[in-house]
Protein backbone atom coordinates (compact mmCIF):
# COMPACT_ATOMS: atom_id res chain seq x y z
CA UNK A 1 0.00 0.00 0.00
CA UNK A 2 1.04 3.26 -1.09
CA UNK A 3 0.54 6.62 0.49
CA UNK A 4 0.66 9.79 -0.53
CA UNK A 5 1.63 12.74 1.87
CA UNK A 6 2.51 16.44 1.13
CA UNK A 7 5.26 16.85 3.15
CA UNK A 8 6.62 20.51 3.89
CA UNK A 9 5.44 21.25 0.01
CA UNK A 10 6.72 17.95 -1.34
CA UNK A 11 4.86 15.53 -2.62
CA UNK A 12 5.70 12.06 -1.08
CA UNK A 13 5.16 8.73 -1.09
CA UNK A 14 5.54 6.12 1.71
CA UNK A 15 5.03 2.62 2.05
CA UNK A 16 5.59 1.91 5.54
CA UNK A 17 2.27 0.05 7.08
CA UNK A 18 -0.53 2.06 7.27
CA UNK A 19 -0.82 2.19 10.89
CA UNK A 20 2.90 3.10 11.72
CA UNK A 21 2.70 6.55 13.80
CA UNK A 22 3.25 9.30 11.38
CA UNK A 23 5.90 10.53 13.21
CA UNK A 24 8.00 7.73 13.01
CA UNK A 25 7.44 7.75 9.44
CA UNK A 26 8.66 11.38 9.55
CA UNK A 27 11.72 10.54 11.34
CA UNK A 28 12.50 7.38 9.63
CA UNK A 29 11.53 7.00 6.23
CA UNK A 30 11.94 11.16 5.29
CA UNK A 31 14.82 12.11 7.86
CA UNK A 32 12.47 14.83 9.19
CA UNK A 33 13.53 14.27 13.03
CA UNK A 34 12.42 17.64 14.17
CA UNK A 35 9.45 15.78 15.84
CA UNK A 36 10.42 14.43 18.62
CA UNK A 37 9.64 11.06 20.00
CA UNK A 38 8.75 10.90 23.58
CA UNK A 39 5.77 9.87 25.09
CA UNK A 40 3.73 8.51 22.79
CA UNK A 41 0.51 9.19 24.03
CA UNK A 42 -0.31 12.24 23.21
CA UNK A 43 0.05 14.70 26.22
CA UNK A 44 3.77 15.50 25.52
CA UNK A 45 3.50 17.76 22.48
CA UNK A 46 7.07 17.19 21.37
CA UNK A 47 5.92 15.09 17.87
CA UNK A 48 3.29 17.87 17.24
CA UNK A 49 3.26 18.68 13.49
CA UNK A 50 0.84 20.48 11.19
CA UNK A 51 -1.65 18.05 9.52
CA UNK A 52 -4.33 19.80 7.19
CA UNK A 53 -3.11 22.74 8.87
CA UNK A 54 -4.45 21.64 12.37
CA UNK A 55 -1.88 20.65 14.95
CA UNK A 56 -1.95 17.14 15.97
CA UNK A 57 0.32 14.85 18.13
CA UNK A 58 1.95 12.47 15.31
CA UNK A 59 2.80 9.59 17.32
CA UNK A 60 -0.92 9.02 17.40
CA UNK A 61 -1.83 9.25 13.66
CA UNK A 62 -1.54 6.07 11.84
CA UNK A 63 -0.01 7.43 8.25
CA UNK A 64 -2.58 5.31 6.85
CA UNK A 65 -4.77 8.34 8.06
CA UNK A 66 -2.26 11.10 6.51
CA UNK A 67 -2.98 9.77 2.75
CA UNK A 68 -3.58 12.51 0.90
CA UNK A 69 -2.93 15.33 3.25
CA UNK A 70 -0.61 17.78 4.13
CA UNK A 71 1.77 17.79 6.64
CA UNK A 72 3.97 20.61 8.19
CA UNK A 73 7.36 19.96 10.59
CA UNK A 74 9.29 22.34 12.13
CA UNK A 75 11.25 22.21 9.46
CA UNK A 76 9.07 24.06 7.50
CA UNK A 77 8.73 27.12 9.63
CA UNK A 78 11.54 28.96 7.88
CA UNK A 79 13.82 29.09 4.91
CA UNK A 80 17.19 26.73 5.63
CA UNK A 81 19.32 29.10 7.62
CA UNK A 82 17.12 31.06 8.40
CA UNK A 83 14.63 31.60 11.71
CA UNK A 84 10.86 32.26 11.63
CA UNK A 85 9.64 35.73 13.48
CA UNK A 86 8.78 32.88 16.50
CA UNK A 87 11.70 31.60 16.63
CA UNK A 88 13.51 34.66 16.63
CA UNK A 89 11.63 36.03 19.13
CA UNK A 90 12.43 32.80 21.46
CA UNK A 91 16.41 33.35 20.93
CA UNK A 92 16.00 36.99 22.04
CA UNK A 93 13.74 35.85 24.91
CA UNK A 94 16.66 33.09 25.34
CA UNK A 95 13.75 30.45 25.91
CA UNK A 96 15.28 27.83 24.94
CA UNK A 97 17.31 24.70 26.84
CA UNK A 98 17.21 21.24 26.38
CA UNK A 99 15.27 21.78 23.30
CA UNK A 100 13.42 18.71 23.02
CA UNK A 101 9.92 19.93 23.54
CA UNK A 102 10.69 23.48 21.27
CA UNK A 103 9.88 21.53 18.20
CA UNK A 104 6.45 20.74 18.97
CA UNK A 105 5.86 24.07 20.61
CA UNK A 106 6.96 26.18 17.69
CA UNK A 107 4.13 24.26 15.76
CA UNK A 108 1.53 24.75 18.00
CA UNK A 109 2.32 28.76 18.83
CA UNK A 110 2.74 29.10 15.34
CA UNK A 111 -0.89 28.04 14.48
CA UNK A 112 -2.40 29.52 17.83
CA UNK A 113 -0.60 32.98 16.16
CA UNK A 114 -2.02 32.41 13.31
CA UNK A 115 -5.50 32.28 14.89
CA UNK A 116 -5.35 34.15 17.88
CA UNK A 117 -3.54 37.12 16.43
CA UNK A 118 -3.61 39.29 19.99
CA UNK A 119 -3.89 36.59 22.87
CA UNK A 120 -3.48 37.19 26.78
CA UNK A 121 -1.01 35.43 28.92
CA UNK A 122 -3.66 32.75 29.86
CA UNK A 123 -4.55 31.97 26.17
CA UNK A 124 -1.26 31.12 25.61
CA UNK A 125 -1.20 28.97 28.45
CA UNK A 126 -3.95 27.12 27.35
CA UNK A 127 -2.48 26.58 24.05
CA UNK A 128 0.31 25.37 25.11
CA UNK A 129 -1.50 22.80 27.37
CA UNK A 130 -0.59 20.14 25.20
CA UNK A 131 3.41 20.76 25.29
CA UNK A 132 5.25 19.56 28.16
CA UNK A 133 8.17 21.27 28.94
CA UNK A 134 10.30 20.24 32.07
CA UNK A 135 13.16 22.71 31.77
CA UNK A 136 11.69 26.21 31.59
CA UNK A 137 9.33 27.03 33.71
CA UNK A 138 7.50 28.38 30.62
CA UNK A 139 7.52 32.03 31.07
CA UNK A 140 9.95 32.95 28.59
CA UNK A 141 8.29 30.93 26.07
CA UNK A 142 5.05 33.04 26.88
CA UNK A 143 7.27 36.28 27.02
CA UNK A 144 8.63 35.54 23.62
CA UNK A 145 5.07 34.72 22.25
CA UNK A 146 3.48 37.77 23.67
CA UNK A 147 6.06 39.92 22.45
CA UNK A 148 5.96 38.78 18.73
CA UNK A 149 1.94 38.76 19.36
CA UNK A 150 2.96 42.89 20.00
CA UNK A 151 4.95 43.36 17.50
CA UNK A 152 2.25 41.79 14.46
CA UNK A 153 -0.27 44.05 15.97
CA UNK A 154 1.73 47.07 15.35
CA UNK A 155 2.83 46.23 12.45
CA UNK A 156 6.75 45.50 13.40
CA UNK A 157 6.77 41.88 12.34
CA UNK A 158 9.82 40.91 11.74
CA UNK A 159 11.24 39.12 8.37
CA UNK A 160 13.19 35.84 8.47
CA UNK A 161 16.11 37.49 8.67
CA UNK A 162 15.28 39.16 11.58
CA UNK A 163 14.75 42.25 10.12
CA UNK A 164 11.46 44.76 10.57
CA UNK B 1 -0.47 -16.00 7.52
CA UNK B 2 0.20 -12.32 8.48
CA UNK B 3 -2.71 -9.58 7.81
CA UNK B 4 -1.61 -7.38 4.41
CA UNK B 5 -1.59 -3.89 5.07
CA UNK B 6 -5.25 -3.62 2.62
CA UNK B 7 -6.61 -6.04 5.38
CA UNK B 8 -5.37 -4.59 8.49
CA UNK B 9 -5.95 -1.20 7.71
CA UNK B 10 -9.11 -0.31 5.45
CA UNK B 11 -10.62 3.10 4.84
CA UNK B 12 -14.09 3.09 4.21
CA UNK B 13 -15.51 5.68 1.52
CA UNK B 14 -19.51 5.10 2.59
CA UNK B 15 -21.37 3.60 5.12
CA UNK B 16 -22.22 0.92 3.18
CA UNK B 17 -18.45 0.25 2.39
CA UNK B 18 -17.64 0.30 6.34
CA UNK B 19 -20.34 -2.02 7.17
CA UNK B 20 -19.24 -4.59 4.45
CA UNK B 21 -16.01 -4.26 5.58
CA UNK B 22 -16.34 -4.62 9.20
CA UNK B 23 -19.09 -7.63 8.20
CA UNK B 24 -16.24 -9.77 6.37
CA UNK B 25 -13.91 -9.04 9.41
CA UNK B 26 -16.09 -10.55 12.14
CA UNK B 27 -14.67 -10.60 15.43
CA UNK B 28 -11.50 -8.98 14.18
CA UNK B 29 -12.83 -5.81 12.60
CA UNK B 30 -12.80 -2.43 14.67
CA UNK B 31 -13.78 0.85 13.55
CA UNK B 32 -11.47 3.85 13.47
CA UNK B 33 -12.29 7.21 13.30
CA UNK B 34 -9.83 9.57 15.21
CA UNK B 35 -7.46 6.94 15.99
CA UNK B 36 -6.19 8.34 19.49
CA UNK B 37 -7.50 5.78 21.93
CA UNK B 38 -6.55 2.42 19.44
CA UNK B 39 -2.72 4.32 18.77
CA UNK B 40 -1.91 3.88 22.29
CA UNK B 41 -3.05 0.10 22.32
CA UNK B 42 0.48 -0.99 22.62
CA UNK B 43 1.26 0.93 25.70
CA UNK B 44 -1.66 -0.58 27.37
CA UNK B 45 -0.68 -3.93 25.97
CA UNK B 46 -3.64 -4.89 23.95
CA UNK B 47 -3.75 -6.88 21.42
CA UNK B 48 -2.45 -5.96 18.07
CA UNK B 49 -3.97 -8.26 15.42
CA UNK B 50 -6.62 -6.28 15.37
CA UNK B 51 -7.92 -5.13 11.03
CA UNK B 52 -9.20 -0.83 11.37
CA UNK B 53 -11.90 0.26 9.23
CA UNK B 54 -11.33 3.54 9.02
CA UNK B 55 -14.38 5.75 8.70
CA UNK B 56 -13.02 9.46 9.18
CA UNK B 57 -13.31 9.90 5.23
CA UNK B 58 -17.11 8.96 4.86
CA UNK B 59 -18.57 12.84 4.65
CA UNK B 60 -21.62 12.49 6.55
CA UNK B 61 -19.88 11.11 9.67
CA UNK B 62 -18.13 15.09 9.71
CA UNK B 63 -21.68 16.75 9.71
CA UNK B 64 -22.98 18.73 12.53
CA UNK B 65 -26.81 19.31 12.04
CA UNK B 66 -28.49 21.76 14.62
CA UNK B 67 -32.38 21.20 13.96
CA UNK B 68 -35.12 22.83 15.66
CA UNK B 69 -35.93 19.71 18.08
CA UNK B 70 -32.77 17.70 18.37
CA UNK B 71 -28.69 18.43 17.31
CA UNK B 72 -27.46 15.49 15.49
CA UNK B 73 -23.48 14.64 15.20
CA UNK B 74 -21.83 12.06 13.61
CA UNK B 75 -19.79 9.87 14.60
CA UNK B 76 -16.19 11.43 13.56
CA UNK B 77 -16.64 14.92 14.60
CA UNK B 78 -13.74 16.10 16.23
CA UNK B 79 -13.79 17.62 19.85
CA UNK B 80 -12.90 20.70 18.01
CA UNK B 81 -15.80 21.13 16.00
CA UNK B 82 -18.21 20.13 18.43
CA UNK B 83 -17.14 22.74 20.58
CA UNK B 84 -16.68 25.05 17.84
CA UNK B 85 -20.26 23.96 16.44
CA UNK B 86 -22.25 24.11 20.00
CA UNK B 87 -20.43 27.22 21.34
CA UNK B 88 -23.66 29.40 20.43
CA UNK B 89 -26.28 26.76 22.29
CA UNK B 90 -26.55 27.53 25.92
CA UNK B 91 -28.93 23.94 26.80
CA UNK B 92 -25.60 22.59 25.05
CA UNK B 93 -22.74 24.05 27.02
CA UNK B 94 -21.78 20.73 29.11
CA UNK B 95 -20.70 19.49 25.74
CA UNK B 96 -19.24 22.24 24.70
CA UNK B 97 -17.70 22.44 27.61
CA UNK B 98 -16.69 18.69 27.66
CA UNK B 99 -15.41 19.10 24.13
CA UNK B 100 -13.34 22.03 24.12
CA UNK B 101 -11.75 20.75 27.91
CA UNK B 102 -11.02 17.68 27.16
CA UNK B 103 -6.96 16.42 26.61
CA UNK B 104 -4.94 18.98 24.59
CA UNK B 105 -5.47 21.39 22.59
CA UNK B 106 -3.66 19.00 19.51
CA UNK B 107 -5.61 15.38 20.61
CA UNK B 108 -8.69 17.49 20.26
CA UNK B 109 -8.23 17.99 16.95
CA UNK B 110 -8.25 14.68 16.59
CA UNK B 111 -10.58 12.71 18.76
CA UNK B 112 -13.97 11.87 17.68
CA UNK B 113 -17.14 12.00 20.05
CA UNK B 114 -17.44 8.31 18.42
CA UNK B 115 -14.53 7.06 19.83
CA UNK B 116 -15.14 8.88 23.42
CA UNK B 117 -18.37 6.79 23.55
CA UNK B 118 -17.07 3.39 22.36
CA UNK B 119 -13.55 3.29 23.92
CA UNK B 120 -15.23 1.04 26.55
CA UNK B 121 -11.93 0.88 28.66
CA UNK B 122 -11.22 4.78 28.59
CA UNK B 123 -13.15 5.85 32.14
CA UNK B 124 -12.01 9.33 32.39
CA UNK B 125 -14.23 9.90 28.67
CA UNK B 126 -15.76 13.80 28.94
CA UNK B 127 -18.23 13.16 26.75
CA UNK B 128 -20.02 10.58 27.70
CA UNK B 129 -21.14 12.54 31.12
CA UNK B 130 -21.83 15.81 29.14
CA UNK B 131 -23.85 13.55 26.85
CA UNK B 132 -25.74 11.40 29.19
CA UNK B 133 -26.76 14.17 31.48
CA UNK B 134 -28.30 16.00 28.20
CA UNK B 135 -30.09 12.52 27.19
CA UNK B 136 -28.30 11.82 24.39
CA UNK B 137 -29.46 8.77 21.89
CA UNK B 138 -27.05 6.86 19.82
CA UNK B 139 -27.71 5.90 16.34
CA UNK B 140 -26.38 2.37 15.29
CA UNK B 141 -26.07 0.84 12.41
CA UNK B 142 -25.96 -3.10 13.07
CA UNK B 143 -26.15 -6.51 11.19
CA UNK B 144 -29.73 -6.46 12.02
CA UNK B 145 -30.38 -3.03 10.81
CA UNK B 146 -30.56 0.73 12.28
CA UNK B 147 -31.36 1.05 16.11
CA UNK B 148 -31.63 3.95 18.51
CA UNK B 149 -30.10 3.15 21.90
CA UNK B 150 -30.24 5.50 24.55
CA UNK B 151 -26.19 6.33 25.54
CA UNK B 152 -27.44 4.82 29.02
CA UNK B 153 -28.24 1.67 27.76
CA UNK B 154 -25.22 1.78 25.10
CA UNK B 155 -22.89 1.83 27.68
CA UNK B 156 -24.06 -1.82 29.48
CA UNK B 157 -23.91 -3.04 26.16
CA UNK B 158 -21.20 -1.79 23.81
CA UNK B 159 -18.67 -4.64 25.03
CA UNK B 160 -21.09 -7.61 24.04
CA UNK B 161 -22.55 -6.35 20.60
CA UNK B 162 -22.32 -8.64 17.63
CA UNK B 163 -19.91 -7.40 15.63
CA UNK B 164 -20.24 -5.36 12.80
CA UNK B 165 -22.15 -2.89 14.09
CA UNK B 166 -20.99 0.57 13.70
CA UNK B 167 -21.83 3.80 15.94
CA UNK B 168 -23.23 6.24 12.61
CA UNK B 169 -24.60 9.34 15.34
CA UNK B 170 -25.57 11.35 18.53
CA UNK B 171 -28.75 12.53 18.83
CA UNK B 172 -29.27 15.01 21.55
CA UNK B 173 -32.58 16.73 22.34
CA UNK B 174 -33.36 20.69 22.89
CA UNK B 175 -34.31 21.20 25.86
CA UNK B 176 -35.01 24.67 27.78
CA UNK B 177 -32.15 22.85 30.20
CA UNK B 178 -29.03 24.69 31.90
CA UNK B 179 -25.86 22.27 31.81
CA UNK B 180 -22.58 22.33 33.17
CA UNK B 181 -19.55 20.51 32.89
CA UNK B 182 -17.13 20.58 35.51
CA UNK B 183 -13.84 17.85 36.01
CA UNK B 184 -10.90 17.87 38.02
CA UNK B 185 -7.65 17.33 36.49
CA UNK B 186 -4.31 16.66 38.18
CA UNK B 187 -2.87 20.05 36.71
CA UNK B 188 -4.92 23.01 35.48
CA UNK B 189 -5.48 21.39 32.11
CA UNK B 190 -4.19 18.66 29.87
CA UNK B 191 -4.69 15.72 31.96
CA UNK B 192 -7.06 12.94 32.43
CA UNK B 193 -9.98 13.81 35.20
CA UNK B 194 -10.07 12.19 38.72
CA UNK B 195 -13.47 13.49 38.69
CA UNK B 196 -16.29 14.78 36.21
CA UNK B 197 -19.71 15.67 36.97
CA UNK B 198 -22.03 17.02 34.58
CA UNK B 199 -25.37 18.25 35.31
CA UNK B 200 -28.39 19.52 33.89
CA UNK B 201 -31.45 21.21 35.34
CA UNK B 202 -34.49 22.59 34.32
CA UNK B 203 -35.64 25.39 36.33
CA UNK B 204 -39.34 26.93 37.03
CA UNK B 205 -39.77 30.77 37.08
CA UNK B 206 -39.56 30.48 40.55
CA UNK B 207 -36.46 29.19 40.85
CA UNK B 208 -37.22 25.45 41.44
CA UNK B 209 -35.72 22.67 40.02
CA UNK B 210 -38.16 20.93 38.03
CA UNK B 211 -35.82 18.04 36.65
CA UNK B 212 -31.92 17.13 37.65
CA UNK B 213 -29.72 14.68 35.75
CA UNK B 214 -26.31 14.36 37.49
CA UNK B 215 -23.60 12.12 35.73
CA UNK B 216 -20.67 11.02 37.06
CA UNK B 217 -17.66 10.43 35.28
CA UNK B 218 -14.10 9.37 35.67
CA UNK B 219 -14.67 8.18 39.49
CA UNK B 220 -15.90 4.39 38.52
CA UNK B 221 -14.79 2.75 35.12
CA UNK B 222 -18.02 3.77 33.29
CA UNK B 223 -19.96 7.11 33.62
CA UNK B 224 -22.72 6.58 35.41
CA UNK B 225 -26.08 8.97 36.45
CA UNK B 226 -26.61 9.90 40.79
CA UNK B 227 -30.16 8.93 40.91
CA UNK B 228 -30.31 9.53 44.99
CA UNK B 229 -28.89 13.45 44.28
CA UNK B 230 -30.72 13.59 41.19
CA UNK B 231 -34.10 12.76 43.62
CA UNK B 232 -32.78 15.09 45.63
CA UNK B 233 -32.51 17.92 43.83
CA UNK B 234 -35.54 18.21 42.17
CA UNK B 235 -38.42 20.07 43.96
CA UNK B 236 -35.79 22.04 45.53
CA UNK B 237 -34.62 25.87 44.80
CA UNK B 238 -30.94 25.72 43.71
CA UNK B 239 -28.51 26.34 46.28
CA UNK B 240 -24.91 25.31 46.07
CA UNK B 241 -24.69 24.24 50.46
CA UNK B 242 -27.33 22.34 50.12
CA UNK B 243 -26.71 20.12 47.05
CA UNK B 244 -23.19 19.95 48.46
CA UNK B 245 -24.57 18.50 51.77
CA UNK B 246 -26.44 16.29 49.08
CA UNK B 247 -23.61 15.42 47.53
CA UNK B 248 -21.51 14.27 50.77
CA UNK B 249 -24.61 12.01 52.12
CA UNK B 250 -24.84 10.21 49.02
CA UNK B 251 -21.39 10.46 47.59
CA UNK B 252 -20.91 6.58 49.94
CA UNK B 253 -23.37 5.30 46.31
CA UNK B 254 -19.65 5.37 44.37
CA UNK B 255 -16.65 3.08 44.73
CA UNK B 256 -14.14 5.23 43.40
CA UNK B 257 -11.50 3.16 40.98
CA UNK B 258 -8.16 3.01 41.57
CA UNK B 259 -5.64 4.42 39.21
CA UNK B 260 -2.10 5.75 38.37
CA UNK B 261 -3.29 9.33 39.01
CA UNK B 262 -5.43 8.99 41.80
CA UNK B 263 -6.35 6.57 44.32
CA UNK B 264 -10.24 5.19 44.41
CA UNK B 265 -11.20 7.03 47.66
CA UNK B 266 -9.98 10.72 46.34
CA UNK B 267 -12.24 10.24 43.42
CA UNK B 268 -14.95 9.63 45.50
CA UNK B 269 -14.14 12.71 47.92
CA UNK B 270 -13.41 14.83 45.60
CA UNK B 271 -17.66 14.94 44.16
CA UNK B 272 -18.95 17.10 47.17
CA UNK B 273 -16.88 20.15 45.35
CA UNK B 274 -17.36 19.60 41.95
CA UNK B 275 -21.58 19.28 42.82
CA UNK B 276 -21.16 22.42 44.67
CA UNK B 277 -18.72 23.95 41.43
CA UNK B 278 -21.54 22.57 38.97
CA UNK B 279 -24.25 24.26 40.83
CA UNK B 280 -22.78 27.31 41.08
CA UNK B 281 -21.98 27.56 37.69
CA UNK B 282 -25.32 26.78 36.78
CA UNK B 283 -26.86 29.68 38.81
CA UNK B 284 -24.49 31.58 37.00
CA UNK B 285 -26.38 30.91 34.01
CA UNK B 286 -29.26 32.81 34.80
Amino acid sequence: MSLHLNINGDDRLSVKDPLTPLVDVLRDEFFLTGAKVVCREGFCGACTVLLDGRPVMSCLIPVGLADGCTVRTVESLAPVGALSPLQQAMEQYDAVQCGMCFPGMMISLTHFLEHTPNPNRDQLKGALTGNICRCTGYERIIDAALSLAAERSSGMERDDHGKS
Amino acid sequence: MPMTDDRRFYVARSLPDALAALAERGHAGVPLAGATWIMRAPIRQERQDLSYVAISRIDEFRNVEILDHEIRIGACVTHAELATSLAFLPECRAIGQAAGGSANPAVRQVATIGGNLCASKFAAADLVPALMCLQAELDLETPRGPERIALEQFLQVRTSMEPGWLLRRVVVPRTACRSVHVRLPLRKAGDYPVAIVSMAAVLSTSGLVTSARVVVGSVEPAARRWKRLEADLTGCALDTGSAAEKAEKYSEDFQGRDGIEAPGWYRVKVLTSLVRRAVQAIQQES
